[in-house]
């Protein structure tokens, strides 16, 4: 991928897909558990979900969408109609719907099917097609895990996530490989990479591995973006004898990179490149760095004042502004990530790196998926039993951490009662998402407590 | 190597169970086509084996597939 320096228009993606339809009108847009859905095809799909959202007079919505392909048509046509679209995961309980929707005042929600108080996607391919509004803002608002536990809201302007996305373009006969859910950050990045360069998105049929494995064989992937967590399993599913899809361009981003992991994947595929992507919901792609060591270079402090993103470190934690990130929180006057703003990434210069070393708050990564401690600690908490509970990260060779649960219950229990509350924790815990779950549960006579707050650092 | 096997086999019976997969399986069954786990349950398999055994294959830089596989690292 090249860094392009020529000006770019400010698309909406409706009318890059307009664009594509119009040039090359029976290439293949998507790759949907191997059926290929042609530009011309999205193009007038999308063209009619925009105009069914208008004849409904929707302003925003949330999509608990779970099919691939209408959750990526709805996107598109969300900034056809200039409506702002937000995608809740899929597989939530109807608790956890509730909370968002009141959180972030969605009175619409659509969904696969219709129901009551619910729209069905397909419903909205009723209505005559509109063309993609031309200019002004084309909102799009991205869920993300709150320093406090709650979920906020990054609104953001599909405009200025094309302009960005637009500097780094891949051939148009390249093949991208959907690895991330569309209601993260990542994968709308993805989506937009593969939008801009008119590439072929190739969509598995679930985001396990071994689908994602299946599918990028069958489709001739070049183009993979995926988590480290995820990278190491699929090199787990290869044997020597493994179909491999023809990859040109690995991406890693959503969890630090472990120095192994990039060797291998330079074995496996000695004809790709690799890239490291340093990336949030709040300020979109800070980074891509092509060297394979750890952290990021120096020389991202030194960047100029018209460079989209820029750095610096204070009172070791890594601060960055950025033109191309979100507009604000939902709900919030605030000027984005404008002005320079927190990471929330705690860093060290040893040599000519910049290495990571923690999280200023306590989130959880497991596997990419970011998990604050006190959504599971008041899980936890519950349970008539548990009088304590202590959420945190705990390495893993696996996932990077999984979540592990101390909790006390003031007395002594046997092995049988212990398991009963142990279940009992997990049923608790069980609507909230599957990286949330506690892995370990270990029953402690007290928590590791000073001053009255119970200590909170880092991975152990 | 008694001890290792026990355990081994009782952590992926107790995965299972959770999942109302509770089924019956062999040495040679393939923790993922066969089981069908996913990455957070091998996640926690490696945690439960390195609490319960002191080390796990994944630790260790291992990949195993399948339920003999995993023994197999126990029994060196």
């Amino acid at each position: 991928m090249v860094p392009s320096s020529a000006a770019v228009p400010a698309l909406s993606p409706a009318q890059l897909v307009a664009r594509a339809a119009a040039e090359a009108p029976d290439e293949s847009a998507l790759l949907v558990a191997g059926a290929s859905v042609g530009w011309a095809e999205l193009h007038d799909r999308c063209s009619q979900i925009a105009g069914g959202l208008v004849a409904r007079g929707i302003q925003r919505f949330a999509s608990t969408v779970a099919d691939p392909q209408r959750r990526i048509e709805l996107l598109i046509a969300a900034s056809a109609a200039g409506v702002e679209a937000c995608g809740y995961a899929s597989g939530l309980g109807v608790d956890e719907v509730d909370s968002l929707r009141a959180r972030f005042d969605h009175e619409t929600i659509i969904t696969d099917q219709s129901g009551a108080g619910v729209v069905g996607v397909d419903e909205l391919l009723d209505a005559d097609p509109v063309e993609p509004v031309g200019e002004g803002l084309a909102p799009l608002l991205v869920l993300t895990t709150g320093t406090t536990g709650l979920p906020k809201g990054a609104r953001h302007d599909w405009r200025r996530l094309v302009a960005n996305s637009s500097r780094w373009t891949s051939e148009s006969d390249s093949r991208w490989l959907l690895t991330y859910n569309l209601n993260q950050f990542a994968g709308i990045q993805v989506l937009l990479h593969a939008l801009c360069s008119r590439a072929t998105l190739v969509v598995p049929e679930n985001n396990q591995p071994r689908a994602a494995l299946a599918a990028a064989v069958a489709g001739g992937v070049t183009h993979a973006s995926a988590t480290p967590t995820f990278w190491r399993f699929l090199l787990a599913l290869i044997e020597d004898d493994t179909p491999v899809p023809p990859l040109r361009q690995i991406t890693l981003g959503g969890e630090a990179v472990p120095a192994d992991l990039v060797a291998k994947l330079a074995a496996r595929f000695p004809d790709a490149r690799t890239s490291q992507v340093y990336a949030s919901t709040e300020f979109g792609t800070a980074a891509s760095t092509t060297d394979t060591a750890a952290g990021l270079p120096l020389s991202v402090l030194e960047r100029s004042d018209d460079a989209v993103v820029q750095f610096k470190i204070v009172d070791g934690e890594l601060f960055a502004r950025s033109s191309a990130g979100m507009l604000g929180y939902y709900g919030d006057d605030g000027d984005g990530v404008a002005e320079w703003s927190p990471t929330g990434d705690l860093v060290e210069i040893r040599g000519d790196r910049i290495h990571f070393t923690g999280r200023s708050v306590e989130i959880i990564n497991v596997g990419g998926v970011k998990i604050h401690p006190l959504v599971v600690e008041e899980r936890a908490l519950a349970v008539d039993d548990v009088q304590f509970a202590h959420a945190y990260g705990r390495s893993n060779p696996i996932a990077g951490q999984i979540v592990t649960l101390d909790v006390v219950v003031g007395r002594d229990l046997s092995d049988d009662e212990e398991e009963e509350i142990e279940d009992k924790i997990r049923d608790s815990c069980s609507s909230l998402p599957d990286a949330a779950q506690p892995r370990r549960i270990r029953f402690v006579p007290e928590l590791d407590v000073r001053e009255n707050k119970v200590r909170r650092g880092g991975s152990k | 190597m008694a001890k290792a096997e026990d355990t081994v086999r009782k952590s992926i019976r107790s995965l299972l169970k959770r999942r109302k997969a509770d089924v019956e399986f062999g040495d040679d069954a393939d923790l993922y086509e066969d089981l069908g786990m996913d990455s957070l349950e091998v996640a926690e398999l490696s945690a439960t084996l390195e609490d319960d055994l002191g080390h796990d294959p994944y630790s260790d830089g291992q990949a195993p597939r399948t339920v003999a596989e995993v023994l197999e690292y126990y029994d060196r």
